[in-house]
């Protein structure tokens, strides 16, 4: 256990040659994130299995299914969160598996996760200054501040407010401000939509499909499907830790509301 | 006119006082911040506290006094280098391993700590106990005596230590608001895995913030040692005991996360203290009593009595706290049958060779070392009962046993009774002791639990035991004598070790009936999940203090019958606090959950620095401390103690080799595993 | 009367409304589901009803007995079982011990001096009782294994045997099917309707799995954004256009 804490050495493509003679040769196109065969749980509650699923570059994808079906547990083994007990994680090529959240941070994959996820003692400015001082010395912090309130007007009012005071939408943007100002290499996003008023859930899809434009590749978690399937090129049906369908966007809905409704043929 | 001069008096005093208390509840201020600090970011309530204060303060007393340094460069190495070195080393080697563990089990390994650090630094630096400590603030001439606006006596000594405090407050306070590691340590307390995710080693952050916080304890134990002369103390680690206890108070207000109320808290409770001894009555004998030693002891049990905050249950403010399982319980999973048979086979082997050599081939000095052993044995299965079984921890059996000394002991003085029924009135007091002192505080549990006992164990030994109708008087002496009863005389070495094996045995059938009846599956269960035995209708608190109840009963017996003994009381040898976390650590270390897991605490407990420290590796006794202290840290891992834990592999290791002739043994015991996060023969 | 009864439970967090003036109620022998999305107000809603919460505004009665101040034991004690999401056993105890600890606290026999005289150790009628009990929820046998070897599906049997050892008249169950796949949920529904059936205790079955409650429940109430929208007999609420746009968006509620 204490092992998982020491962060891996992740030999790059280039740094090994050696391997790269005996070993298949590698696709030509490197996903930014790739899920093995993951297994994943929480203590004895097994929450993935054998999960395989890629990010390619620039690719939109949306990751669907029912409450507890797991989506939530692939988005935090996406980002580090949670380790998995079995399978591989790959960002660029790289092995992350072992690797810690502050370590795919840094690599540019970067996590919105569901709910309040803000530092609620924090005032607005302070939750972003944590975010930018990583990258950025004093000035640039400023100028990422005042970058992050022109995305999002609504909170810019509010930047010397306690976190936990702002309302649920104010707070999905704050958390959204956060990884919004740089351009990160892939964004995964987990029920953004949830507990928003309709027309917030607008803006913060504006947001986003705005970045796609940027070159950034995203996951998104819905429950929610709607805006999800709008904005991505493909999606991923999870169903009690599993994967039970992958293909286009434009096809999803309907297999998704026969998995939801339809009681199995009774 | 006289009265207002009287009035002028009181109120010239009041200031004085004020000002007196000043720099008391600075030092305090200082160590509950790094309570608060600590506890804040790694989970982990460091009661070691009190030994990284002494251990920078005695470093200090060893280059300036005895090696003559200058004061700037002892306090650079004391305060600056070696306090914060410390923290990082405690926090990288063993508290970053250990934290998906349970807030008790942290407080376990700095309770080893606690007992073990001092020691080893004793050891290792040589440090001359004998030699009388002279009070050496880290200012020169720092007992140099300033009137405040011409009136108030102040020394240099105070002045400094205000005047550092406030200027530490005030430089932590800005390192919080303006810097970046200030943030992050912010943050971390908040949310470390929201703190990853914003790319930031949370990890890194832990280490800072130990390093602060050891920094202000070490820069607290060097403040202090001119101040706590007026408390009574000397440079032992005991000695921080009571600054320990005010700082736990101080840190007590914020409920142990508000850095702010840990330092107005600390400051507050400096200047009650002396404003108690400059206006509370000195006639009155309990008045008296709370000027000095008893009040720090008495502050901490009313706050966590009475104090509202620590009864509010903050819901955790980190969003992504479901990310991790829940800490693993603090029981190890139950023996199977054959590990049963197994040990009790193994046991009942030894005993008899032990018991053929001993009545038949030992000396005297053996006999009387085996009759320790046996009484050790009955004291610790009160621990057994406590935290083996309740899964909870307190740390005043050393109490209960000194009440059941004591009790034989007033008896038989006074009324000239039997000690045997002096002992059973010891334990009937004792538990209702128990009784009265766990009810408030049993529904805090968990590590409020352990400290309200441990204020308890401090204010018996600093305040009770000095008044005759507890520790007897100079006049009695502290004499006991051995039984007599049915007309059989048990004061032969022989017979007494009879006695107590009858004792031992009967004490242990007792524990195992309440381990395996209606009381004990209440407590399995809530040890198990306290939330699932509410559901099914267990009152948690009910169960907990008639158990504790019982445990302090077992430990007065025990206590009896180690006075006996030995003939006398020997209170400041057996049953000081400091003796009483050196009993729980042992118990913890070598097996809490059986009753033979605590007759091996027993026996080790008396025959191990005799027999291996210094017969067998010439090494000196107090490297029990150092041993069983950090032998803690495995309580994270092995809660069911670590022989326990090396009879089971070896238990383990024999089915394997069966398992080849039963290859459907072999099928049953690797069965269909559920994959488990921790790994649970990994070693830290 | 209905035997549990939520009335008019509005519960607020920090602001937030996250139940508002919720009413529930379910019969003895009775099965029925609480569905919601994600952030519905389902779990606040069942603390209410369990006493791991007090409601701002409303009541909780049991059997005519307002419980709405009373800690969980004592509801625990009047006759409400639960299940847990993340199951909640007693680590370090065989699977029978957890049916024996639910026996001896609901027969209420726990005196001390009788453990001392050795009156309190487990008696062979008792055993058998519990033996039974997992004989019919398909855990025969199973009895001395210790519950880190079994399962997840297994574990969720043994919570329900623990629950049902304190002689409940209603039980409620947290989401009884995470973590298990299809085929063990569907194993799992199937031994709880035999068992519900032959003990005619009411059951509350707060789901995710709308399929499991499809198939499982005779009433449903559905929540969303801390409000009741609807509630009814299972099969009408499944086809309800609100519960549908609640679930899937209205991009899908529209199409289909």
């Amino acid at each position: 256990m204490s092992d998982a804490l020491e962060p891996t050495a992740a030999p790059t493509a280039a740094e090994s040659p050696a391997g790269a003679t005996v070993a298949a040769p590698a696709p030509l196109v490197i996903p930014v994130l790739e899920l093995r065969h993951v297994n994943a749980a929480y203590g004895p509650f097994r929450a993935l299995f054998d999960v395989s699923l890629t990010v390619g570059e620039g690719e939109t994808v949306a990751l669907l299914g029912r409450n507890g079906a797991g989506k939530t547990t692939v988005a935090r083994v996406a980002s580090g969160l949670v380790e998995p007990t079995a399978g591989e994680v790959m960002v660029d090529g790289n092995d992350f598996t072992k690797a810690r959240a502050h370590r795919y941070a840094k690599a540019g994959v970067v996590h919105v996760p569901e709910g309040r996820a803000v530092f609620s003692d924090f005032t607005v400015e302070e939750n972003l200054t944590l975010a930018f001082s990583r990258t950025h010395d004093r000035s640039g912090v400023r100028d990422a501040l005042s970058r992050a309130f022109d995305l999002f007007p609504p909170i810019a009012q509010r930047r010397r407010q306690i976190a936990g005071t702002l309302s649920g939408g104010e707070q999905r943007m704050l958390a959204m401000a956060r990884v919004l100002v740089e351009t990160p290499r892939l964004l995964i996003a987990d029920e953004l939509s949830l507990g928003l008023a309709p027309i917030v859930t607008d803006d913060v899809y504006a947001v986003l499909a705005r970045i796609r434009e940027a070159g950034t590749s995203l996951l998104i978690v819905e429950q929610h499907m709607s805006h999800a399937l709008a904005l991505c090129d493909r999606a991923i049906l999870l169903d009690h830790g599993a994967i039970t369908w992958q293909g286009p966007s434009a096809e999803a809905a309907d297999t998704l509301a026969a998995t939801l409704f339809d009681t199995g043929g009774e | 006119m006289t009265a207002s001069v009287l009035a002028a008096g009181v109120l010239e005093e009041t200031i004085r006082a004020f000002f007196q208390g000043l720099p008391i509840g600075a030092g305090f201020a200082l160590v509950a911040m790094s309570f608060v600090l600590t506890y804040k970011t790694s989970g982990v309530f460091n009661l070691a506290f009190g030994a990284q204060a002494f251990i920078s303060a005695a470093t200090y007393y060893e280059l300036h006094v005895r090696r003559d340094w200058s004061i700037w460069l002892a306090v650079l190495v004391a305060v600056v280098l070696v306090a914060p070195v410390l923290g990082l080393l405690l926090e990288r080697l063993i508290f970053r391993h250990v934290h998906a563990a349970s807030a008790v089990a942290k407080l376990v390994i700095s309770l080893g700590l606690l007992v073990a650090l001092p020691e080893l630094f004793k050891l290792i630096v040589d440090y001359n106990r004998e030699q009388p400590f002279g009070a050496v603030g880290i200012i020169p001439d720092g007992t140099t005596v300033y009137r405040l606006f011409g009136r108030y006596p102040v020394t240099r000594d105070e002045i400094a230590a205000f005047v550092i405090v406030v200027a530490a407050s005030l430089a932590l306070a800005a390192l919080f608001r303006y810097t970046r590691l200030g943030l992050r340590i912010r943050a971390v307390v908040q949310s470390p895995r929201m703190t990853e995710l914003n790319g930031v080693n949370a990890d890194w952050v832990s280490s800072g913030s130990w390093m602060l916080s050891s920094f202000f304890a070490g820069l607290a134990g060097v403040l202090l040692v001119p101040t706590t002369s007026s408390l009574g103390t000397v440079l032992e680690p005991t000695g921080f005991f009571p600054i320990v206890i005010s700082a736990l108070a101080a840190a007590a207000l914020g409920r142990l996360v508000s850095l702010p109320a840990a330092l107005l808290g600390g400051l507050a409770l400096g200047v009650v203290t002396t404003q108690m001894r400059t206006h509370v009555p000195r006639d009155n004998v309990i008045l008296a009593e709370l000027q000095g030693p008893a009040l720090p002891y008495v502050m901490l049990f009313a706050i966590i009595v009475f104090w509202p905050a620590i009864r509010r249950q903050v819901a955790g403010a980190d969003p992504l706290l479901g990310v991790s399982p829940p800490p693993p319980a603090l029981a190890a999973t139950s023996r199977s049958r054959g590990m049963t048979i197994y040990t009790r086979v193994m046991a009942l082997a030894f005993f008899t060779a032990v018991g053929i050599w001993t009545f038949g081939y030992a000396n005297n000095f053996w006999i009387s070392r085996i009759t320790h052993s046996v009484i050790f044995s009955i004291i610790f299965l009160s621990i057994v009962v406590f935290t083996g079984l309740g899964g909870q921890i307190a740390l005043c059996q050393v109490t209960f046993a000194a009440i059941g000394a004591f009790g034989a002991m007033q008896f038989a003085q006074r009324w000239d009774v039997s000690v045997i029924v002096g002992m059973l009135a010891g334990a009937a007091i004792a538990a209702a002791v128990g009784a009265v002192l766990s009810i408030p505080v049993m529904r805090l549990g968990g590590i409020w639990l352990a400290i309200a006992t441990l204020a308890f164990a401090l204010f018996f030994h600093d305040v009770l035991v000095k008044y005759d109708w507890v520790g007897g008087s100079l006049f009695h002496g502290r004499g006991v004598p051995r039984p007599e009863f049915f007309g059989v005389d048990f004061s032969s070495r022989e017979n007494f070790l009879i006695l107590c094996i009858a004792v031992l045995v009967l004490v242990g059938v007792l524990v195992i009936l309440i381990r395996e009846s209606s009381t004990g599956m209440a407590l399995r269960a809530l040890r198990g999940s306290e939330t699932a035995a509410e559901s099914i209708g267990v009152i948690s608190w009910r169960s907990r203090v008639i158990v504790f109840s019982v445990s302090a009963g077992i430990a007065a017996i025990g206590g009896g019958l180690l006075a006996m003994e030995e003939k006398l009381v020997g209170y400041e040898s057996n049953y000081d606090p400091q003796t009483g976390l050196f009993w729980l650590v042992i118990v913890v270390v070598l097996g809490a959950r059986t009753v033979e897991g605590g007759i091996q605490a027993g026996v080790a407990f008396v025959i191990f620095p005799e027999l291996v420290l210094d017969r067998w590796l010439g090494l000196h006794g107090a490297w029990r401390y150092v041993l069983f202290g950090f032998a803690a840290i495995s309580f994270a891992r092995h809660p069911e103690g670590l022989l326990e834990h090396g009879k089971r592999r070896s238990q383990a290791m024999m089915q394997r080799m069966f398992a080849r002739r039963q290859p459907a043994m072999a099928a049953a015991t690797t069965g269909p595993a559920v994959p488990t996060a921790a790994d649970p023969e990994g070693e830290p | 009367m209905s035997l549990l009864v939520a009335d008019g439970i509005t519960k607020r967090f920090a602001g937030i409304t996250a139940l508002d003036d919720v009413h529930v109620a379910v019969e003895e022998g009775e099965r029925v589901g609480l569905i919601g999305p994600n952030g519905a107000g389902k779990t606040t809603l069942f603390n209410c009803l369990l006493g791991l919460l007090r409601p701002d505004a409303g009541s909780v009665s049991f059997d005519g007995q307002d419980i709405t101040g009373l800690p969980v034991y004592r509801r625990a004690r009047l006759g409400i079982g639960r299940t847990f999401q993340r199951v909640e056993l007693f680590s370090g105890s065989s699977v029978r011990d957890h049916l024996l600890f639910a026996h001896r606290i609901r027969s209420g026999t726990g005196a001390l001096w009788k453990d001392l005289i050795g009156l309190g150790l487990p008696k062979s009628a008792e055993i058998e009782r519990c033996d039974a009990l997992l004989e019919s929820l398909g855990l025969g046998g199973m009895g001395d294994e210790p519950i880190e070897a079994l399962s997840l599906g297994q574990s969720r049997l043994v919570e329900v045997a623990r629950a049902l050892m304190t002689q409940p008249r209603v039980v409620l169950l947290d989401e009884p099917s995470s973590g298990l796949d299809r085929a063990e949920t569907n194993a799992l529904a199937d031994t709880l309707a035999r068992i519900q059936s032959e003990q005619g205790f009411g059951m509350l079955l707060v789901e995710h799995d709308v399929e499991l409650v499809a198939s499982f429940t005779e009433r449903t109430y559905v929540l969303d954004f801390g409000k009741l929208i609807t509630h009814g007999p299972t099969p009408d609420v499944m086809r309800d256009d609100q519960v549908r746009a609640a679930y899937l968006g209205d991009f899908v509620a529209g199409t289909s």
